[in-house]
């Protein structure tokens, strides 16, 4: 540890580089996985809303509504399908208004259409859904929340592409910076590391005060842009409470896993922190490497 | 041991360093390399501490072929030998204590160990009073020896010495050819020199070198061109 804050001290500007560089980066990575997770998790949530909702005329039978149900069910595109008769509308409608007498006294159960809501299996079967239940009998209305979906999914994977390759830039910018750093700081020692290597030190020996303070430097770097980020987002807490008010919890799938995105658990957070601090640590060595590597082979000749 | 069998070496261009030499150096032998400039003596010492292959021939040195281009046995060899440079090769910004230590921290040992072994080597050369002095504060003689105990420290059997006296006065010359002989019984020492003084007194094995070609191997010899 000595040896790494002297080395630092020594080169305060390098050090200072190194540090801003990495701290763009990360800072940047952790704002676009944040939107990315929020986004997936905003996504998984509409989809888990009714997405087709039909309500029916007066002279449906409940009887035609049941088969109707049934056939959905059949068609194995659909989650499930909740069937709510006008009584259950009323019932529901009561319990809403329940503060509003006035409201309630002019709405009576024979006001409120039957309707059955409909959960696709996935958003794509929604199209097809929609245009079968058009052509059913004594149909009122058919509502779906496809432009909404299709919006935010073609959102999602426009941020997504834009993310990957701004991330991919960012990344590739970042160590060719770092490099270049390196170059300098190898340079200034390179009689000291010939002269090493003429006294039998290995690579690893070489290398390794220059790996530490990558790795001392990712890892400081990572943790102040993660303080940073999330006083940022304590400060914005209470807006975002107001803004998600009616949304109970956002989840992203990590195959059959679920994290917790929204509200902000500490499984999330120390997630995002060990994912952060790997991403700055790794990139700081892995630029240490490919810079260091060019002047500690034995070049016999 | 030293085995050099057939050795030839040229460099880019065509230029022969070394054209067919053949000798050996025995364990603890103390040998000097004497011939005009270019004949080819830091040719020999860079061909033993494996920073350079020979076109042809072999090399063998503590019983390891550094012949090819692709040993990996290089760094294990090198922390076996000890090299006194003609530029002496002092790191500026570290202190004596620290050039010295330089080889035995590369050995990874213990503090305690590393503190003991450059406090007797700086007894050897004489600089016991100089350990926190920076190369900047000591004289061109001081700054050899500490060469030399940096050389010497820790388990390094072969000692090669490039020129150790080229710049110093008469008098420092000596000291440091004392040096080298109070630790000759039980260190392998391959001097490359001009000095005629040196190699005419000390009477040791000499290997004259000229153009390449080794001309002359003579045990207790003196300087010859």
């Amino acid at each position: 540890m000595k040896n790494l804050l002297t080395s630092i001290r020594r080169t305060p500007y390098q050090s200072l580089a190194v540090f801003s560089s990495l701290f763009l980066t990360l800072f940047l990575s952790l704002l676009l996985i944040f939107c990315l997770n929020f986004l997936y998790g905003l996504l998984g949530y509409v989809e888990s809303r009714p997405q087709v909702t039909i309500y029916f005329q007066n002279e449906a039978s409940e009887a035609s509504i049941y088969k109707i149900k049934t056939e959905l069910e059949k068609s194995g595109k659909v989650e499930s399908v909740k069937y709510m008769s006008k009584n259950d509308a009323y019932s529901l409608y009561k319990q809403l208004n329940k503060d509003n007498p006035l409201l309630l006294e002019m709405v009576t159960p024979d006001v409120l259409p039957a309707s059955l809501e409909i959960f696709a299996k996935k958003p794509t079967y929604l199209p097809e859904i929609a245009n079968y239940l058009n052509t059913v009998p004594n149909k009122d209305e058919v509502n779906f929340q496809k432009n909404v979906v299709n919006k935010l999914l073609s959102l999602t994977s426009i941020v997504r592409t834009m993310s990957l390759a701004f991330f991919i830039f960012l990344m590739a910018t970042t160590i060719i910076i770092l490099m270049t750093i390196t170059h300098f700081k190898v340079a200034l020692k390179k009689d000291e590391l010939s002269l090493l290597r003429l006294m039998g030190a290995s690579v690893g020996y070489v290398r390794k005060p220059f790996m530490d303070e990558a790795l001392f430097l990712g890892f400081v770097s990572s943790t102040v842009v993660y303080s940073l980020f999330a006083g940022i987002l304590f400060f914005l807490y209470p807006s975002l409470q107001g803004y998600l008010s009616g949304v109970p919890s956002l989840f992203v799938e990590f195959g059959s896993y679920q994290l917790t995105v929204w509200p902000l658990s500490f499984m999330y957070a120390g997630g995002l922190y060990l994912v952060l601090t790997a991403f700055g640590m790794g990139i700081a060595a892995l630029a240490t490497h490919f810079a260091t590597d060019k002047y500690l082979a034995i070049q016999r000749s | 041991m030293i085995q050099f069998e057939s050795v030839t070496k040229s460099y880019p261009l065509g230029v022969a360093a070394l054209d067919n030499v053949s000798f050996s150096i025995e364990r603890n032998e103390f040998t000097f390399l004497v011939g005009t400039s270019g004949a080819g003596k830091t040719t020999i010492l860079n061909l033993i501490l494996g920073d350079l292959y020979p076109n042809s021939g072999t090399v063998i040195v503590d019983d390891i072929d550094i012949s090819s281009k692709k040993c990996k046995r290089i760094e294990e060899l090198r922390r076996h030998i000890g090299v006194v440079f003609q530029d002496f090769k002092i790191l500026q910004d570290k202190d004596v204590f620290e050039n010295i230590a330089l080889g035995l921290y590369i050995q990874d040992l213990p503090l305690k160990k590393i503190k003991e072994q450059v406090r007797e080597v700086l007894v050897l050369v004489g600089l016991e009073e100089r350990g926190q002095y920076f190369p900047v504060q000591l004289s061109a003689g001081e700054l050899q020896r500490v060469a030399i105990a940096r050389a010497l420290c820790g388990d390094r059997h072969i000692i090669l010495a490039d020129e150790p006296t080229g710049n110093l006065d008469p008098k420092t010359t000596w000291d440091i050819m004392k040096i080298f002989k109070k630790v000759e019984s039980h260190k392998t020492i391959v001097i490359a020199t001009h000095n005629t003084d040196i190699v005419n007194s000390m009477k040791k094995r000499v290997l004259v070198l000229k153009k390449g070609k080794l001309v002359k191997d003579m045990q207790k010899g003196g300087y010859e061109l």
